[in-house]
This record gives structure tokens, C-alpha cells and sequence, in this order.
């Protein structure tokens, strides 16, 4: 009975800012609510049917995917050679480490502004650099037409968040001690059989969750997407939570926009349940 | 292949302003098992990864066998090494690390299956060969690294302080088999450690190191017996050798409390008489001291003495009954004593004729 009490703090809090917004999300799903007065009826599974008949559901599922798993991919593999680069004693290691972060730390509005400004097709310095190169005859929209909107957030993305693997790899390869390094040496191994047979196992472990964490926060990236392309053009760029909240406070069905937001926690699910079921078989050897 | 010698030439090394080997010249015959012995600091760990091509040597030439292996990569030296923290590769399993080096050597498949059944088979890891290092006690890691090192049957074994993780009654066991294990196989041993006890009862000779610099090298009997300087004095021995400083006139030595008579030839005004514990027999004699400290250790008594004003340790039998502040008498073994000229801290050839007490 004490024990019941000494939880039931710990399991309320719970209850109130996980099951209850998880819960009321279902439930307001099964509604047709008009988001400004938030009234609206019962209409069980249709805002679901309505959802996978149409096909932008499907389009945007497929942009979320496609820029989930090109944006990570970047990030891990440009992460993961910064690790390695700034690991090594180069000059100026102490200042290329904090600038490294960069990226990660400024705002993303702001960010996303001076990318705007760079990739801008009228003024910005990329096509202006690319034309004086003579890599481009004419100036390219790179925002407002595809596939090159879909490229430009994917490598913005990349830009952005890439620090983060640097940080958390950084930090492993940091734990992993020398004489592992020399052992292998002595056993014959060259620069690359030592990379792949002494760090990249060492980092397995810690590159499992880096790449959980960001791809669960990639697919659920908004603010960048949104001030990038704003889905465009079209919906050529929107993925999945910009269609949340385009349903929701674009065109007022708080129903539907539930109804996207649930789907879409279902195929988060997906990936959680792959990396537990990963975690427990490491956990078993 | 069989056992190659090790031969250092005028090698140095500098880090930076720091110098860690200052011109060591040491020459270590095939199959024999060397200890590098010296404190912390004094460039024994340093002239063993110079050894093993983990550091360059500023000057000077190291020789494996007949080949000078300066430029040459470490994994193509011919020699395995055993680290202090063992560095065993944490994902694999036993049997992959002790098979590391084959692979890498590009043995196939099978045939190094055969290798590390070989080596398991030695050092008793067949039942252990699935398990990941982690799962595995201090004591079998260390046979893993030495298994890892033996698969490769290298000219020269490596060892860098490979006992100091073990608990002692670990340490005494691994000794013994580390004996066995030089005497099977007849390869070249260079063994890195602090302790004196692993570098006594292990070694063929001792090299023992201070500052950089070598400051004897000889069979164990003879560092213990003859140490060829003050520094090897102090350092080998448990309690270490006394040492008392005292003038010489006319092969005399004096001192407050001891006198001695040397046939010597050139020895200085200032010398350091060195006696062992063990040769400092208290009960009767022509000398007197003071007991300062009695300390029973079970098989026998360590007791501190005051002779003439400096400190003088005595083993005694654990049957003696002395405390602090008795007056006692004791003899020094003449055979036994020791004479360093106090400039050059150099062992004096001398010879102590008689022994008598001091005015």
C-alpha cells in the first residue's frame, strides 16, 4: 500500500503528459472539429478513410521518408568523418571543435534565412558563384522546383544537425584507449584495418542510438522544412507533420490533423519496436 | 624461426626538451629473458615501444637478430607484445583476438583455427574461446593477451609491466607459469616492470634503468650481490641496502659508529659503506646502536637501529625480543659490505680486512 503511494506521484505526472495527450489525440481523430471553435461531431474512422484514399497522405509519408533517410544519412557519414578529423591532433583542434558546433546552436529561423539568402535564384551567391564558375548557364530555383527543393533541405538538414553525431561520436572515440590502437599495430594491422576492426565497433553502440535519436527528430522536423520550402512546390517538400499542420490551422480540421498526427506516431512505432527488439538481443548477449 | 637478439646502439630519445633514453647501449642475447627495471620515469617503458616500433628512437640503432628495424613497421617486426591493460579487442571473442595477428598475417581460415586450438590448448582457454573479453576474470585476460602474443610465435616477446593488474597471489602463480613458458618455447623475452621480485626471480639478467640512463646490467645474483652503484644498491632489496657515509684515510673507513679496514688501491677521501640488512647481525659485535623501530613481519624482524647518529636496518630472527630504546650490540658480515666512492656513486673494488668500533 506505501508502495502504491510513494509511485502514484510519478505515475500520475505520467499519466497527465503522455497518456492524456496521447489518448485525447485518438479520440479527437475519430472527430470532424473545426479548429477555430473547436466544435465538431462523431464521425468514427472516416477522417482515417478519407486519409489513405487520397493520395497526398501517401505523397507526403513518402517526401518524410525520403528526407528522413537522406538527411541522416549525411549526417552520420559527415558527422562521423569530423569525429575522426577533429579526434586527431591537427592545429587549432580546440577552436575547430567549438566551431564545429555552430551549426547545431544557431536558430534555426535564423539559419534558415541565410540559406534562403544563399539559394536564392534572383541574388544568392550560389548560383552567382555557380555561373562564374561556368557550372550553370542560367540561374537555378533551387527552392522552387523539384528535385532541387528536396535536395537543398536535405543538405541544409545534413548542415544542420550533423554537429550532433560529431559530439556524440567524438566523445566515444575519446574513451576508446590507446593501447588498443598499438595492439593492433603490433598485430599487423594497417591505418584502415585498424579504423575498421578497433573504432568503428567501438562506435556500433553509440552510432544505434545516434542514429535512433535523429531519425525519430528528423522525421518529425518542421521548422526547417517550413521556412525552407513550406512544403512546396506544391506539396512537392511537405512531409508529414507540415501536413498536421496545414489540415490543422490551414484548412481548420483539427479531425484530420489528429488523424495525420496519429498515423504518424504508428510509424515512429515501427522504428521504436525495431531498435527495442535490437536493444534486447544486445542486452541477451 | 627462432630466437633473435635485441641489440640498442647509442639510442636516445627526446620528447621535445624532455629526454627519456639517454644513449643506452644494451646488447640481449638470444632466447635470453631480460627485465628492464627501474622507478617510474626512468625510460624502461620507453626503450620497450621503441622496441616495438610504437615510438622512434631520436638517434642510435636498434637491431632485431641482424636486421636494424629503425624504419621498420611495427607489425613487421617479428615480435608480440603483452600490454599492462592487456588491450584485448572488446568485440571479439577469444578466439578472434588470439587469432588477430594470423588474420592479419593472411593465414586462412582453418589453419589458424588449428593455431589458436594450439595456443588455447596451452595456456588452458579452450572452454573460455566464445566469451567476450569483458566476461572474463583479470587472470584469463591476461593468458588471452599472452595467448594473442604466443600464436604469432614472434623472435621476441614484449612484455610491458604484464602482472601489475593481477592481485598478488595472481601475480605469484602467473610468474611461475611465465618461467615455464620462456623455458618451453626458448624465445627472447624483455620484460618491462617496477617490481624487483618480477625482475629477480624471473629474469637471466636485469637491466636496471634510472634517469634515462642504464645503470647495471647483470644476472640477478650479481645486481643483488654486486650492485654496481649506489643507485642499484638502494633499489634492489627489500628493506634496501644501508648506507652510511663515512671518510677514508689509508684504507679505513670511519665512521661514528663503524670502522673497517679495505685493501683498496685509489679509493677517494669520501666513500658510502653499503650493508645489506641480512649482514647486519645484532646480538654481539664490536659495534653499538640504539633501537629506534622493531617491526615482526612473522618469519622474521625488521628492526631500525641508530648507529652513531644514522639510520641502520637489521633483519633479525622473529624470536628476538628487543624494543625501542635498547642499546645493542651488532657485527657486520666483512665478507659482505660494500664500498661506493660518494662522488661518482661507483662500486669500489674493496676487500674489508677487519672491523672494529669507532672512538
Amino acid at each position: 500500500m506505501l508502495g502504491v503511494m510513494l509511485i502514484a506521484p510519478c505515475v500520475l505526472i505520467f499519466c497527465a503528459v503522455i497518456v492524456y495527450p496521447l489518448v485525447s489525440a485518438v479520440y479527437l481523430s475519430l472527430f470532424n472539429i473545426f479548429t477555430p471553435t473547436l466544435q465538431g461531431n462523431f464521425v468514427g474512422l472516416q477522417n482515417y478513410a478519407e486519409l489513405f484514399a487520397g493520395e497526398e497522405f501517401w505523397r507526403s509519408l513518402l517526401n518524410t521518408l525520403i528526407w528522413t533517410v537522406c538527411t541522416l544519412f549525411l549526417q552520420v557519414v559527415l558527422g562521423v568523418a569530423a569525429a575522426l578529423m577533429l579526434h586527431q591532433a591537427i592545429v587549432f583542434r580546440a577552436l575547430a571543435r567549438s566551431l564545429i558546433l555552430f551549426p547545431y546552436f544557431v536558430s534555426t529561423v535564423v539559419a534558415v534565412l541565410v540559406w534562403r539568402w544563399l539559394f536564392n535564384d534572383l541574388y544568392g551567391i550560389l548560383n552567382h558563384l555557380m555561373m562564374w564558375s561556368g557550372l550553370l548557364q542560367m540561374p537555378l530555383d533551387w527552392l522552387g522546383s523539384m528535385p532541387n527543393a528536396m535536395v537543398s533541405i536535405v543538405l541544409v538538414g545534413a548542415w544542420k544537425y550533423f554537429p550532433f553525431v560529431v559530439i556524440a561520436i567524438l566523445a566515444r572515440l575519446q574513451t576508446i584507449p590507446d593501447q588498443l590502437y598499438e595492439a593492433a599495430t603490433i598485430d599487423g594491422a594497417g591505418a584502415w584495418s585498424r579504423f575498421t576492426d578497433v573504432t568503428l565497433p567501438q562506435l556500433k553502440d553509440v552510432l544505434m542510438v545516434v542514429v535512433l535519436l535523429r531519425a525519430i527528430w528528423d522525421f518529425k522536423e518542421f521548422d526547417l522544412i517550413y521556412l525552407m520550402t513550406g512544403g512546396g512546390p506544391l506539396i512537392a517538400t511537405q512531409t508529414l507533420p507540415l501536413m498536421v499542420y496545414k489540415e490543422a490551422f490551414g484548412l481548420d480540421a483539427m479531425g484530420r490533423a489528429t488523424a495525420v498526427a496519429v498515423a504518424m506516431m504508428a510509424v515512429m512505432l515501427v522504428f521504436m519496436v525495431l531498435y527495442l527488439r535490437r536493444m534486447g538481443k544486445e542486452e541477451a548477449r | 624461426m627462432s630466437a633473435a637478439g635485441v641489440t640498442f646502439t647509442r639510442v636516445r630519445k627526446a620528447f621535445g626538451e624532455a629526454v627519456a633514453v639517454k644513449g643506452l647501449d644494451l646488447a640481449i642475447r638470444p632466447g635470453e629473458f631480460v627485465s628492464l627495471l627501474g622507478p617510474s620515469g626512468c625510460g624502461k617503458t620507453t626503450t620497450l615501444r621503441m622496441l616495438a616500433g610504437l615510438e622512434f628512437p631520436t638517434s642510435g640503432e636498434i637491431m632485431i637478430g641482424d636486421r636494424v628495424v629503425n624504419d621498420v613497421a611495427p607489425g613487421k617486426r617479428d615480435i608480440a607484445m603483452v600490454f599492462q591493460s592487456y588491450a584485448l579487442y572488446p568485440h571479439m571473442t577469444v578466439g578472434e583476438n588470439i587469432a588477430y595477428p594470423l588474420k592479419k598475417q593472411g593465414m586462412a581460415k582453418a589453419e589458424r583455427a588449428t593455431q589458436v586450438a594450439r595456443i588455447a590448448a596451452m595456456l588452458k582457454l579452450e572452454a573460455l574461446l566464445d566469451r567476450k573479453p569483458r566476461q572474463l576474470s583479470g587472470g584469463q585476460q591476461q593468458r588471452v593477451a599472452l595467448g594473442r602474443a604466443l600464436v604469432r610465435s614472434p623472435k621476441v616477446f614484449l612484455l610491458d609491466e604484464p602482472l601489475s593488474n593481477l592481485d598478488a597471489k595472481l601475480r605469484a602463480h602467473m610468474r611461475a607459469e611465465l618461467i615455464e613458458l620462456h623455458r618451453t618455447l626458448g624465445r627472447t623475452f624483455v620484460y618491462v616492470t617496477h617490481d624487483q621480485l618480477e625482475a629477480m626471480t624471473m629474469s637471466d639478467r636485469i637491466a636496471v634503468m634510472e634517469g634515462g640512463e642504464l645503470r647495471q646490467f647483470a644476472p640477478p645474483r650479481e645486481v643483488y650481490d654486486r650492485p654496481a652503484n649506489l643507485f642499484v644498491a638502494g633499489f634492489i632489496g627489500t628493506p634496501p641496502m644501508n648506507t652510511l657515509p663515512g671518510g677514508f684515510t689509508d684504507g679505513t673507513f670511519s665512521h661514528p659508529a663503524i670502522t673497517a679496514r679495505f685493501t683498496v688501491t685509489g679509493a677517494p677521501a669520501r666513500v658510502v659503506l653499503g650493508v645489506r640488512p641480512e649482514d647486519v647481525l645484532i646480538g654481539q659485535g664490536p659495534h653499538r646502536a640504539t633501537v629506534r623501530v622493531v617491526e615482526p613481519t612473522g618469519h622474521e624482524t625488521i628492526v631500525m637501529l641508530d648507529a652513531g647518529g644514522s639510520p641502520l636496518t637489521a633483519r633479525a630472527p622473529a624470536e628476538a625480543s628487543l624494543n625501542p630504546g635498547d642499546a645493542v650490540s651488532f657485527a657486520l658480515r666483512a665478507e659482505k659490505l660494500h664500498l661506493f666512492d660518494a662522488e661518482s656513486q661507483a662500486r669500489l673494488d674493496a676487500r674489508a680486512v677487519t672491523l672494529g668500533e669507532s672512538e
